[in-house]
């Protein structure tokens, strides 16, 4: 969690090799993730800034177009396409266009491609944005069966508070660039913790 | 999960999408028909009894026949074709930043260069299909316009006109590097106006032979068009290095690329 401009984004996008960071290394199972291996990929699911929806596919041809390209055997791509459709309530969407779909199903599209694949570490950024309420409830579904039943990892970032208090098991909590807080939301006023963080480092950084 | 598996796999993705997109099947109809069109309007127009119009126009079917029906077509096909295959080059490659997808292309099983790769190859396989619906459409043309079934000395021409076509669509690559290194479409497009435009004047001042962009054009008129723009077999085989550099350099570009700006 941050503000706006805390570097939420930023880490997110080092940690899934979209940006090199200047200093350091970024490991995934203990590969630099230059060197990893395509299988470790294969169980890494994520959404950061735009869907991958190609307007011109339907929502059905789009997700088994992501899951071809997270290396779902063609045979296996239908069962999970259909299993995340219903999911996160596609279905009557399926055979529609990316192109005309609302932003909040647009959204959907984008969770639904990052999950089909049965992911063991969930990368999302801002998932909630553009999303319903009935969105929102779905997608802490999803995660929270995830995290549940195969045991994923899941890194969210989001400005929702109440949310995030609501699923995490631990936050962090950034601020110009570097890591300020780890907070373990149960017990604690999440709304108070967090901005007494801020203050504190702003204070201290004037 | 071997990298030629990953390949197929890419490579079915990306065809889908050039299937689906209107860019791929309407700039496959403009260049195919609208070639075939433009050039069975300059013959009939050369036949007008416009006398303008005709004394206009009879320069670029001098041949008459068959040889110069063909003629117009290569005329137009080294500009048009230039374009038409850098238009679908910049927006495989440029859409990806423009549509934001390219942040699904990361931290997958397939390698961005793979990706890439496969975007070229299923280029080629379009390219390939648009060049012979392209030999399809002058045939009906020319059969149209009354030259009937061409002999066989027009062979060799209709093939030096496929050929073309597939050279030029190889000449059209710089695009994809364009595209990427512009993040999005227009600089692709851009890159194709200018080389389109250099190629014109390389002609224009004598050296259009050594001038890789504008060589094919110049070959495939030779066989209608008499000695004078001869193009050795030097000067046309530089084609294939500049296509095969720009494929390289696109491909390294993708391997290398970051969502820094």
């Amino acid at each position: 969690m941050g503000l706006n401009g805390a570097g939420k984004s930023t880490f997110m996008k080092l940690l899934l090799g979209m940006l090199r960071p200047d200093v350091g290394t970024v490991a995934i199972n203990g590969k630099d993730i230059r060197d990893a291996p395509a299988m470790i990929w294969a169980k890494v699911g994520h959404l950061v800034e735009h869907p991958l929806a190609y307007p011109e596919l339907t929502t059905r041809a789009n997700l088994g177009l992501g899951a071809r390209l997270h290396a779902v055997k063609p045979t296996e791509v239908p069962t999970l396409v259909e299993e995340i459709l219903d999911e996160l309530a596609l279905k009557p969407y399926a055979n529609v266009r990316a192109r005309v779909l609302s932003s909040g199903n647009r959204q959907r599209l984008g969770l639904a491609s990052a999950l089909q694949h049965n992911p063991t570490f969930i990368v999302l950024d801002e998932p909630t944005n553009t999303l319903d309420p009935s969105g929102v409830i779905l997608l802490r579904e999803a995660l929270m069966r995830r995290a549940g039943e195969t045991g994923a990892a899941v890194l969210v970032s989001s400005h929702h508070l109440d949310e995030v208090a609501r699923i995490a098991d631990r936050i962090w909590v950034l601020n110009g660039g570097r890591l300020i807080g780890d907070l373990d939301p149960r017990g604690i006023d999440i709304e108070r913790s967090f901005f007494g963080l801020i203050h504190a480092d702003t204070k201290e950084s004037a | 999960m071997s990298r030629s598996w990953l390949l197929g796999a890419a490579y079915s993705t990306e065809a889908r999408k050039i299937c689906t997109a209107r860019v791929g099947v309407a700039t496959l109809i403009m260049l195919d028909i609208g070639t075939a069109l433009i050039s069975v309007a300059a013959v009939l127009g050369a036949r007008s009894e416009d006398s303008v119009i005709a004394a206009k126009l009879a320069p670029l079917v001098a041949a008459g026949g068959w040889a110069g029906y063909l003629s117009a077509s290569t005329q137009v096909t080294s500009v048009a074709g230039l374009l038409g295959f850098g238009v679908v080059l910049a927006w495989q490659f440029g859409r990806e930043f423009s549509e934001g997808t390219v942040t699904g292309l990361f931290a997958i099983p397939v390698q961005r260069r793979t990706l890439a790769a496969a975007k070229l190859l299923v280029y080629l396989s379009w390219a390939v299909v648009v060049s012979t619906g392209l030999l399809l459409a002058l045939l009906v043309g020319g059969v149209s316009l009354g030259l009937g079934l061409p002999g066989g000395e027009i062979w060799p021409l209709l093939a030096r006109g496929y050929g073309l076509a597939l050279l030029t669509a190889g000449l059209a690559i710089p695009a994809a590097w364009a595209a990427t290194l512009g993040r999005g479409l227009l600089s692709g497009i851009a890159t194709i106006i200018a080389v389109i435009v250099l190629a014109q004047i390389a002609v224009f001042t004598g050296i259009g032979g050594w001038f890789p962009f504008s060589a094919p054009g110049l070959w495939a008129a030779t066989g209608s068009a008499g000695p004078d723009l001869a193009v050795s077999p030097l000067q046309l085989a530089l084609v294939l290095p500049v296509a095969a550099a720009s494929a390289g350099l696109t491909l390294r570009a993708w391997h290398r690329l970051q969502l820094d700006r």
